[in-house]
């Protein structure tokens, strides 16, 4: 399969799974395109479409935790930002995610 | 200036946009890419990065003695220039 055609399927896996947790794809294109590509060489490299914006482990349990969409894992965190981490996914009412900050799960209301 | 070094990842966007952050601001920079170096060097970086109280996400951004987490161009600011 090629790297566009797996970059589609991940789309198509994603959205029904996202659709449900009250996020979207990012609207920012040229991101999502960008994003999931990286997931899709990850995938290639590892078997997994693990997050391109955590750093993997010796810690398997602790490595699923990064596995896309890893919205569950983190949903207090994710919720706060209105986004997820690596910024693929956002909440269902966001139309500038420009707008919205990155910011560690240790400031969550600071 | 406060030396600046970017802990990041080469697959992640937001360590590209703060590169670009404080290449816009001509702000000499070291990058270290975490998923680059080898397993010994990684285990250093993951265990500063946690003991400064970050998590495996990244970008990490140390700005003199502070660090943070994330792309955040207000913090990095703040921790710039003392705000």
């Amino acid at each position: 399969m090629s790297a566009q055609a797996r970059k589609e399927a991940l789309r198509f896996l994603f959205e029904p799974v996202i659709d449900k947790l009250g996020y979207k794809f990012t609207p920012v294109e040229e991101d999502a395109e960008f994003l999931l590509e990286q997931e899709a060489i990850l995938e290639a490299g590892t078997g997994v479409p693990y997050c391109p914006c955590q750093a993997r482990t010796k810690d398997r349990a602790e490595n699923m935790r990064m596995v896309c969409p890893c919205i569950p894992f983190h949903r207090a965190h994710y919720d706060a930002m209105r986004r997820c981490w690596c910024g693929l996914f956002v909440h269902k009412d966001v139309t500038d995610p420009d707008k919205l900050k990155q910011f560690p799960e240790s400031k969550i209301g600071k | 200036m406060k030396k600046v070094t970017i802990y990041a990842l080469s697959t992640c966007l937001w360590c590209k946009k703060t590169r670009k952050y404080f290449e816009d601001k001509k702000i000499e920079f070291e990058a270290v890419d975490y998923d680059k170096q080898d397993e010994a060097r990684q285990e250093e970086l993951m265990a500063e990065m946690r003991a400064a109280g970050g998590t495996g996400s990244f970008p990490f951004v140390k700005i003199g003695g502070a660090s943070t987490q994330g792309y955040d161009p207000e913090e990095f600011e703040k921790l710039l220039y003392n705000k």
